[in-house]
């Protein structure tokens, strides 16, 4: 596929056009090896240069810049599921429970998505239904598959059956994980730690020694 | 392997063809670092390399022993209901540490290039630090002298804290010893900035017996899921334990005194060995999605990048210590001469072993003796790493040759000081006697990948759940398990040594006929071990200590119970 076409297409449906940061400009002779892909990486955040410069479609067919919309400057919770892996390994029951946990967060302060592990075959329209079925009322994100492909890479997943959760703040650059069928409070208390301000809290549940 | 080198050295002279996957075209080797590569993807050689520095250029960093502060100015004063048996083993020791976030100097070459070095925050490279310096104090403690140490977190608040990964909440582990759990630095007891913790160090051997005497410790962050970040910003330190057998004076005139060589810090030198990854400004560099392991490209001993010591031409006991995060090594002076190793995961062996190479696994270590008196007065020896390792995952299993080998640190001979009294005794310390009419249970403990996390016993950490419960007084055979292909675990358990029953089947020979708290695993591995549980109760932890596996779920929570209060389920 070819990006610029397809970024040029974008342009006039984003808001805004972040700023592409190429990592691999190939020099000279070697400017048109094949073995050179480019390697757009977002820019403006703490670990912007982790995530790749793509864009996704929730299930509502939105677009948006992955990095730059939806996590740069915000604090997340990212999970990863599909319609089949759902099958096989199901979380999402035990992530709406942390949703419920967190609901007057989400959408504001918080920011919750399930990236799909199976962009081939997971339209918004699979997605919708997969997450009405379960009631989670967060954004579920599919996309080209090369370009979910670049994110899944950059959570280190892989396969179709991931069962992490990679919860972040890119105020303050932290990432952690738990997994994605831990005790739901354990997640929501991920979230709280990672918070800053008034979010901020150390723990939910108080496991000190006396 | 010599093969594999020859054809890369010749296709290095001449211009280095590109392998065939990558389109077959012969292209420039520098222009393979224009290879799209992601950052977020696991291969460590994907993270840029740190900026060089000239090896053996910079001291070896010798911490100081811990200076004792009056308990009278401790306010609040120590509780003595917050902690077991204490009244019995009441502290005659006192310490205080306050960790922070300031500069430590890994290398002038890294502090130069850093925008905040030279200002008031002084000249380094960004750390968190025990009481102003990384390694911390030593603790330098005495069998019968029970310790107290009150820790307090003054690490800056997350959005304000300079060093881009970590999280500022502690809870300090002394690695290995017979700490009562809420001492013990379990990973649910953490502080946060402002905060204090107080640790009761016992100075107790376990069951009484000298023979479970632990020498070589260190002390380090254990926080839930910010092991690996917080311990690799610099939160790690070390312990030596003396006794009158091993009393740290090589002229003791004890008739039943080992004299190895000491004193601390002179002839008894203890060496972390870290690997770190700089970036261009000479700060530590971390990738936390990289949840294989985190690989530096140069190892600091002491937080020094590849330093030297000055050593005289007589014996050296050095406790060298694997401080991960997640490289392995094989040790050994690049003449192949000869060092002898005296004791396992800080516990004397009974009788010294002669090797010319040691590996050790994240938070192994090893005391060895090295007689430089080989050495004329101007000599130089190198101690390099020739364990080849290309991913946080495990070695690779090949041995790094010529050029390849990894610089450690440079011993540089300088004229005798005096004689050396010291001794490499033909005997040490006794095992303690295995009776296996005691045991009471037997478990079993898988450590493996699922689902893009590790697993001990194919579960994910749950603090929720006692994985284990042995009753106090009883003894247990564990089997550690590593049902991977290609990694390493290097298996670790709270409070108790193990002895080893059986290493893959096959009773222990030369340095494994030990105590020991960490079982490193290879592929396939299995280790048989024997264990008692006596003294205090509560809640410990086995993990990987690989830390960037124990932060991604490779932890399990056991109890010791009280005896007949549980089923020893």
């Amino acid at each position: 596929m070819n990006k610029t076409t397809r970024r040029t297409f974008l342009a006039g449906a984003a808001a805004a056009v972040p700023v592409v940061a190429t990592a691999a400009v190939a020099p000279g002779a070697v400017q048109n090896n094949p073995a050179f892909k480019t390697c757009p990486r977002a820019t403006g955040g703490k670990n912007a240069f982790r995530f790749p410069q793509v864009i996704v479609k929730d299930q509502h067919k939105e677009k948006a810049w992955f990095y730059e919309q939806l996590i740069a400057d915000k604090l997340v919770l990212i999970s990863f599921t599909s319609v089949k892996g759902e099958q096989y390994y199901p979380l999402l029951n035990n992530l709406v429970k942390v949703h419920q946990m967190i609901e007057d967060r989400v959408g504001k302060d918080v920011h919750m998505y399930t990236v799909t592990t199976d962009p081939y075959h997971d339209t918004p329209e699979a997605l919708k239904a997969l997450a009405e079925k379960h009631g989670a009322k967060w954004r579920f994100l599919t996309g080209a598959p090369e370009d979910v492909r670049e994110i899944l890479t950059a959570f280190n997943a892989r396969g179709s059956l991931f069962g992490l959760s990679w919860i972040g703040n890119e105020k303050t650059g932290r990432w952690m994980n738990k997994p994605s069928r831990l005790h739901p409070l354990y997640i929501a208390e991920a979230v709280a730690r990672l918070s800053t301000g008034k979010q901020h809290k150390p723990f939910l549940v108080d496991e000190h020694s006396v | 392997m010599a093969k594999r080198r020859d054809v890369l050295k010749a296709g290095a002279v001449a211009v280095a063809s590109t392998p065939a996957i990558f389109g077959g075209a012969a292209i420039p080797r520098a222009a393979q670092a224009q290879l799209c590569r992601t950052e977020g993807i696991r291969r460590p050689e994907t993270e840029p390399n740190s900026p060089p520095v000239t090896p053996y250029s910079t001291p070896l960093y010798i911490p100081p022993a811990m200076t004792p502060v009056d308990p009278q100015t401790l306010a609040p004063p120590p509780d003595p209901n917050r902690h077991q048996r204490f009244d019995e083993f009441q502290p005659v020791k006192h310490y205080v540490q306050h960790l922070t976030e300031g500069l430590w100097e890994y290398h002038p070459q890294l502090s130069a290039l850093n925008p905040l070095s030279g200002g008031e925050m002084g000249v380094g490279s960004l750390a968190w630090l025990f009481n102003g310096a990384t390694p911390g104090e030593q603790l330098v403690a005495r069998y019968g002298e029970p310790v107290f140490v009150r820790r307090y977190n003054d690490l800056p608040a997350t959005e304000n804290a300079l060093l881009p990964f970590g999280l500022p909440y502690t809870t300090i582990h002394l690695h290995n010893a017979h700490t009562a759990s809420e001492s013990d630095g379990y990973p649910g007891d953490f502080v946060g900035p402002g905060e204090f913790w107080d640790h009761h160090y016992g100075m107790l051997y376990a069951r009484n017996d000298p023979n479970e005497a632990l020498a070589s410790l260190w002390y380090h962050d254990h926080m839930l899921d910010f092991t690996a970040t917080n311990v690799y910003a610099g939160l790690s330190a070390m312990a030596t334990f003396y006794d009158d057998l091993d009393s740290g004076d090589e002229n003791d005139p004890n008739p039943d005194a080992l004299r190895l060589p000491g004193t601390y810090g002179k002839y008894d030198i203890s060496m972390i060995l870290h690997d770190v990854r700089f970036d261009a400004m000479g700060n530590p560099n971390y990738n936390v999605f990289d949840t294989d392991g985190h690989l530096g490209d140069l190892i600091t001993v002491n937080r020094k990048v590849s330093p030297y010591l000055e050593v005289e031409p007589r014996k050296y006991r050095f406790r060298i210590y694997d401080g991960g995060p997640s490289r392995f090594y094989e040790l050994g002076l690049a003449d192949e001469s000869e060092m002898f190793v005296i004791a396992n995961d800080g516990n004397l062996l009974e009788e010294p072993v002669e090797v010319t190479s040691i590996v050790i696994g994240p938070a192994n270590r090893h005391d060895v003796i090295i007689d430089f008196s080989r050495y004329s007065v101007g000599d130089k020896v190198n101690m390099v790493n020739i364990m080849e390792q290309i991913n946080g995952q495990g070695p690779t299993g090949r041995r790094l040759e010529g050029p390849d080998r990894m610089p450690v640190i440079q011993f540089r001979i300088k004229p005798l000081e005096g004689p050396d009294n010291s001794r490499i005794p033909d005997f040490m310390r006794k095992l303690p006697h295995i009776n296996l009419n005691e045991v009471v249970a037997e478990r079993e403990w898988i450590f493996d990948h699922d689902m893009g996390l590790w697993t001990v016993n194919h579960e994910f950490m749950d603090p929720t759940k006692v994985s284990a419960a042995p009753q106090q007084g009883t003894a247990e055979i564990w089997t550690f398990r590593n049902a991977g292909t290609s990694w390493a675990h290097p298996v670790h358990v709270h409070f108790e040594e193990f002895q080893v029953l059986e290493w893959n089947g096959r009773p222990p020979t030369g340095v494994l006929r030990s105590r020991k708290d960490v079982a490193t695993l290879g592929p396939g591995d299995s280790a048989r071990v024997f264990y008692r549980f006596d003294d205090f109760l509560g809640r410990y932890v086995i993990h990987c200590h690989n830390n960037v596996h124990e932060d991604n779920a490779m932890m399990a929570r056991w109890d010791i119970v009280p005896n007949g209060g549980g089923t020893g389920a």
